[in-house]
């Protein structure tokens, strides 16, 4: 598992062996997860990984059954801790016969705020002021979603865990969403998103984790994702233990990663046919090349499957030689 | 604690239950002493003979198949042995339909945190879940002692309204009897709370109402152990002592529901707590 790079602040979250068992199914099992103070941590997974569980666990709602929690630096369950948490988790908690304010005042006298103008600010912040004596049960999906980050805001919060926040908005809210999401982070707030959204979640994490059966399989930064994405020449030759020190006298600037036998990746290289016509004259065949860029999405997916499959990513030039 | 109090008496006067259960509880008081006024007083028969009623003095048949009931000038003796403490005691508490309603109404209102998912942000705050159980213990406690004070003084404004109906009872006894029924109602709803906590359904904590309320467990259970001659428990029961408790105190044995109640609120309590900490939400 590579390992995010480590900051002078201190973790905003810190898991160590994190497991939670339900019965003899373990739902995360020795999770190690680490959340720079001021990050956008998108955790992703698939349906059934243990995101939500591992959210819950961290927001107090799930008792783990091994491991430890830590925030910033101090137990999950120290209580002045989990006043510096707020979170949204599955769906926004709301009691339906009470207007958005009134449920904006209950979880305020939950927390003990006395000055009720905050109420109205986070009201405001998340556009869920002008809703009036509208009931929530009369809301839509979108609006009981953008309560639900309201009521997460309330007290100020450094930290935001937020399970799948932009489900059920329409274009235009998550685009609020996501540029109330970005302001607070550069207010200083940290947060902690899940989102099946990947293409939405990449345009703000500066962090990823990625689960899988309970397990975190990566824990990435954004420029370490930029890189592992960022533009690549594939190439597909007879033998590629004749072809990587003809690549390495020619080309030494280049970066390649080996993927299996037949297959490289070469990084930081601009001239694919140069490249092509070395090897052929060289007398190594060479079945295909091209560049290709992978997104979050095709990155994901390809952690997922456990291997790096050259198929799922974007062909954006194959050239048969 | 005291923020999550304030948070659930917050919602407590917003929740419509709330006004529907008081409802109906100072409806069933009206409707008490309204028929306790017509067959029990000159004045109400005479207004029954005002509405065309034939009076007989004993209760049969007319020609039409109506039932008609007896009006003499003398007063009936049914009033004579009541004074407004055993009246209100009849109208709901010893029957078992106060503790029903607050059941009712305890169950819609605690079981409305989970449904509506609102649970998630009080216990993400409070991570020391002893203290939701207990807040909800206390609400509920406020809103009996609310019900109690308010159904009892609406019989007090009736029973004046109807001219003296029936003689008030001294303070002291009517201190005494609140007190206790207060104790022994609260434990119930402590006792739905637990309910609610296990199940997470305002079905079976509505039906835990109906059920132990009014005490058709408890008579079917008593009904069952009397096969064997074994029927002393139900005496500690909160069924039992909250139906046969004393109107006054006169010997120390008369503070048994204090007992009973207190013990029972602690070990429902204790068990919601628990409940409440081993599940994850």
């Amino acid at each position: 598992m590579e390992q995010i790079n480590s900051t002078p602040k201190p973790l905003a979250v810190e898991t160590t062996a994190l497991t939670k068992r339900y019965r003899s199914k373990a739902a995360v099992y020795h999770l190690d997860m680490k959340v720079p103070t001021g990050a956008i941590y998108g955790f992703i997974g698939r349906n059934g990984a243990g995101k939500s569980t591992t959210l819950k666990m961290l927001c107090g709602l799930a008792a783990p059954t091994g491991g430890e929690i830590r925030l910033f630096g101090r137990p999950a369950g120290d209580p002045m801790t989990a006043r510096r948490v707020g979170c949204l988790i599955e769906s926004a908690g709301l009691y339906p016969n009470m207007t958005a304010r009134q449920n904006a005042i209950a979880k305020a006298k939950c927390m003990g705020l006395a000055d009720m103008k905050y109420v109205d600010k986070v009201l405001d912040i998340t556009g869920m002021g002008h809703t009036g004596n509208k009931k929530t049960k009369l809301f839509s999906m979108g609006m009981k979603q953008r309560l639900g980050i309201a009521l997460a805001l309330l007290g100020n919060p450094d930290l935001l865990i937020l399970d799948e926040p932009i489900n059920g908005l329409d274009p235009e809210g998550v685009r609020e969403i996501r540029q109330l999401i970005q302001r607070l982070n550069e207010e200083g707030k940290t947060f902690v998103i899940s989102s099946h959204i990947l293409g939405e979640l990449s345009k703000l994490a500066t962090h990823y984790g990625i689960i899988k059966d309970g397990s975190l399989v990566e824990q990435i930064n954004r420029e370490e994702l930029a890189h592992k994405c960022t533009d690549y020449f594939r190439i597909e030759v007879a033998d590629t233990r004749r072809a990587l020190p003809l690549i390495a006298e020619h080309l030494p600037g280049v970066e390649t990663e080996v993927y299996d036998s037949r297959n490289i990746r070469l990084y930081g290289i601009k001239d694919g046919a140069a490249l092509n016509r070395l090897l052929v004259e060289n007398h190594i065949p060479v079945y295909a090349s091209g560049f290709h860029h992978m997104d979050l999405e095709e990155y994901f997916l390809s952690r997922m499957d456990g291997t790096h499959h050259p198929e799922n990513e974007t062909n954006q030039e194959v050239k048969n030689v | 604690m005291f923020n999550l109090l304030r948070m659930d008496l917050y919602r407590l006067f917003r929740t419509k239950s709330v006004y529907l259960c008081l409802a109906t509880l100072l409806a069933a008081s009206v409707l008490s002493f309204w028929v306790m006024w017509l067959t029990s007083t000159p004045e109400g028969r005479k207004a029954i003979t005002g509405l065309d009623a034939s009076v007989t003095t004993d209760s049969n048949e007319n020609d039409r198949g109506m039932v008609i009931i007896s009006v003499q000038n003398e007063s009936f003796p049914i009033l004579e042995d009541y004074d407004i403490l055993a009246l209100f005691r009849e109208i709901g508490m010893d029957g078992g339909a106060y503790a029903c309603l607050l059941g009712i109404v305890v169950s819609i209102f605690v079981c409305h945190d989970y449904k509506s998912g609102f649970i998630k942000n009080i216990l993400s705050l409070h991570r020391r879940r002893w203290h939701y159980i207990a807040c909800k213990i206390i609400t509920a406690g406020i809103l009996n002692l609310l019900y109690l004070v308010i159904s009892f003084g609406f019989c007090l404004l009736l029973n004046a309204l109807f001219h003296d109906l029936v003689p008030l009872t001294d303070t002291d006894s009517i201190l005494f009897y609140l007190s206790q029924s207060w104790v022994v109602t609260t434990a119930f709803a402590a006792l739905f709370i637990l309910i609610i906590t296990l199940t997470r359904s305002t079905s079976a904590g509505v039906l835990a109402s109906v059920l132990l309320g009014s005490g058709i467990i408890v008579i079917l259970l008593l009904s069952l152990t009397q096969l064997w001659s074994w029927n002393s428990w139900a005496d500690y029961t909160l069924y039992y002592n909250q139906t046969y408790m004393p109107s006054r105190y006169s010997t120390l044995h008369d503070l048994k529901g204090y007992a009973v109640g207190a013990g029972f609120l602690i070990l429902y309590f204790a068990a919601a707590a628990g409940i409440l900490t081993k599940k994850d939400i």
